[in-house]
């Protein structure tokens, strides 16, 4: 995941709390990490408590303003505040997560008896629009999406990358599974819960500043034209 | 937060029943409209009814206490083939009907399907049978020289429960609220996009009367989060919303309510924005007065009175628990923020009381402007023991007693309250265990 570039102290980072005294100083990326861990297990379950999911959905609109806000001030691109390649991906990326996730849902209402009087032949309808099943119960709709997504994104995450020269940065940085949390944020929701869940999963910081002070700072055209793609 | 002394109501604790079980979870509690019994339901489907004993003529300042009247199995886990998924048994709401004969009946619902259930006593029974005998095994004719009459002898008092109706398949999404009409005929179940109206005495179908649900479902930003019929009249309810609204709909104007009559809707402060404003605006609960001319609401931090006849703004507004707002990250990241408390009106419409964390509830008296905080829990919950008022200290002075902010049990929580329709009796679900609290100085409504 590219959250954005803030470089704090490390013994400020030892905390790991993502508590603040003041919740207006609350680093957006952290709130933001939270709400999509949220969103994520709220989709877990086959009938997501909808006032949880709609209530954390607005909530990450409200911190997409708030960034895109910031995001259009001027600011020195030094700054540990100011926004990045990292940051428009991210904003494009929730919108069409938020949006998607949602529409999934409309698909899971058609799938079943709503009310009595609204009998339909829903199945042909709603299993063409349905990647093919990978569990039994076709009514996973939104669940399904997501994992057939992600693994359709999984196998060409690659080929993206196969024609960058890394060779100057010998690291982890590009491997599948630093960057899983990136592939929640490329247009696709993933359901891997290995990627989001637990604080033992969660990205490492300073790995992710050495990735933006790459990005933001000089860098070779080969890595800044892989990074742009999403 | 003030704390003023010396308090009006002054309770004292009548009854604590305690479940062992993870299942007994307390997830309603509802007084009929008497205040004879006492109805909870828990998170494993079962209805506990509670009866108040009469007074005792030799006692007459020692109230009636309540006492397991029946336990039912009112819900049972279901199982959706279509979904794969399991429906919860929690029973989420539960409603009285008016009495209208010897028997009581009421309307329990999970997330799915609203049963109705009638309570009958049994305390005679018929004997002097002629053709069978005492245990009911048929006789030997010839042994039969005379016909006699059976009489009703008294037997020990039996309750029995059975379902009279099955209100299934009208709710695609989870049940948060039923309300009975002042009518008796019809009733109403909210779920999270849409309402149904039901008669009932008709099972087979409902009649929708609300749906948010919008065309595109990548366009919902708002659910139904409480519904309630007007005390008095037949045609008016109200819904909450998880954006802080309510909607006034009158069924006279047209079949779907999509339109509300009237808005209730407070402008967000600016001075107290941020990411979680909607989410603590959020209305957990609503209950009219018994006048019918309020309503009272319950969101994250506050109760909230209005008056029917203003929609701008309440016109009461009572700080639960303020010291939560620079905490309110930390309470989003371990979902407390979600959490639904209820709300309650006393009889007289004079006092409001609302639960909070710590197992602290909280009561306010709209006349005076006091507010007290009390607690529900087992150390000072001996019989007839008095409730000694509670205090948060937010950092400062810090008096004898006081429980700091910091300290505060975040899984202690008192989402359910209902209180008595005419005494200061006021029955708390902390988890899994009732507490009864009767007024001990004055009993009757001040």
């Amino acid at each position: 995941m590219l959250a954005k570039g803030v470089k704090r102290p490390r013994g400020e980072m030892e905390g790991g709390d993502p508590e603040p005294r003041d919740p207006s100083a609350a680093p957006a990326s952290s709130l933001f990490n939270i709400s999509m861990v949220k969103l994520h297990q709220s989709l877990r379950h086959v009938e997501p408590n909808l006032r949880h999911l709609v209530l954390v959905a607005n909530t990450l609109r409200r911190m997409q303003d708030q960034m895109q806000r910031e995001a259009g001030g001027p600011m020195a691109p030094d700054s540990p505040e100011a926004p990045s390649v990292g940051d428009d991906l991210l904003l494009s990326a929730m919108d069409s997560s938020i949006s998607t996730i949602l529409e999934d849902l409309g698909q899971v209402e058609v799938l079943s008896p709503a009310r009595p009087e609204e009998e339909q032949p829903l199945a042909g309808a709603s299993g063409a629009r349905q990647e093919p099943a990978r569990t039994s119960a076709p009514c996973l709709g939104p669940l399904e999406l997501l994992s057939s997504a992600s693994y359709l994104l999984e196998d060409s995450l690659e080929d993206i990358f196969e024609d960058i020269d890394t060779s100057m940065y010998d690291c982890d940085l590009w491997s599948p599974t630093s960057l899983s949390g990136f592939k929640a944020f490329s247009g696709a929701e993933d359901s891997d819960s290995k990627a989001l869940a637990g604080a033992e999963d969660r990205l490492d910081m300073s790995d992710l500043d050495y990735l933006m002070d790459v990005l933001v700072g000089g860098h070779p055209p080969g890595a800044h034209r892989g990074r742009s793609i999403s | 937060m003030t704390f003023t002394s010396p308090q009006k109501i002054v309770l004292e604790v009548l009854y604590l029943k305690t479940n062992k079980n993870w299942s007994d979870i307390i997830s309603t509690v509802e007084f009929n409209h008497t205040g004879e019994l006492l109805a909870t339901g828990d998170k494993g489907g079962r209805v506990v009814i509670f009866q108040r004993e009469p007074e005792s003529k030799n006692e007459p300042y020692n109230q009636g206490e309540y006492n397991v009247y029946s336990t039912f199995q009112s819900h049972e886990p279901e199982f959706d083939y279509l979904k794969s998924l399991e429906i919860e048994e929690k029973i989420n709401k539960i409603k009285w009907l008016p009495q209208q004969n010897a028997a009581h009946s009421l309307l329990s619902t999970n997330d799915k399907t609203i049963k109705l259930w009638k309570v009958t006593e049994r305390d005679k029974r018929p004997e002097g049978y002629n053709l069978k005998d005492e245990e009911g095994k048929l006789k030997d004719l010839s042994t039969v020289t005379s016909l006699q009459v059976p009489v009703l002898k008294p037997m020990d008092l039996m309750v029995e429960v059975t379902p009279r109706r099955i209100f299934a398949n009208g709710h695609t999404y989870h049940v948060n609220s039923i309300s009975v009409n002042s009518d008796c005929e019809t009733y109403m179940s909210a779920d999270d996009l849409r309402i149904n109206l039901w008669h009932l005495a008709i099972t087979d179908r409902s009649f929708n009367i609300v749906d948010i649900k919008p065309a595109n479902m990548e366009d919902l930003t708002e659910v139904i989060t409480a519904s309630e019929f007007h005390p008095h009249h037949c045609n008016l309810f109200v819904y909450s919303s998880s954006k802080g609204s309510l909607r006034l709909c009158d069924m006279r104007a047209s079949a779907l309510c999509d339109k509300h009559s009237k808005l209730f809707e407070e402008p967000e402060d600016p001075s107290n924005r941020s990411f979680f404003s909607e989410i603590i605006s959020s209305v957990s609960d609503v209950k009219f007065s018994h006048s019918g001319r309020y309503m009272l609401t319950r969101d994250y931090l506050t109760v909230k009175v209005w008056d029917l006849n203003m929609e701008t703004k309440p016109i009461e507004t009572y700080q639960v628990h303020d010291y939560l707002r620079s905490k309110l990250c930390s309470l989003y990241e371990n979902d407390c923020i979600f959490d639904k408390f209820e709300c309650a009106w006393n009889g007289s419409d004079s006092v409001i009381m609302t639960g909070a964390y710590n197992n602290f509830f909280r009561m306010f008296d709209r006349n005076t402007k006091r507010d007290v905080t009390l607690e529900a829990s087992r150390e000072s919950s001996k019989p007839r023991a008095i409730l000694k008022p509670r205090r948060v200290c937010v950092g400062g002075k810090r008096r004898k007693d006081d429980i700091s902010v910091d300290s505060l049990d975040f899984t202690k929580k008192i989402l359910h309250t209902a209180w008595h329709p005419t005494e200061n009796i006021i029955a708390i679900a902390a988890t899994n265990n009732l507490y009864i609290f009767q007024d001990k100085v004055n009993s009757e409504m001040h």
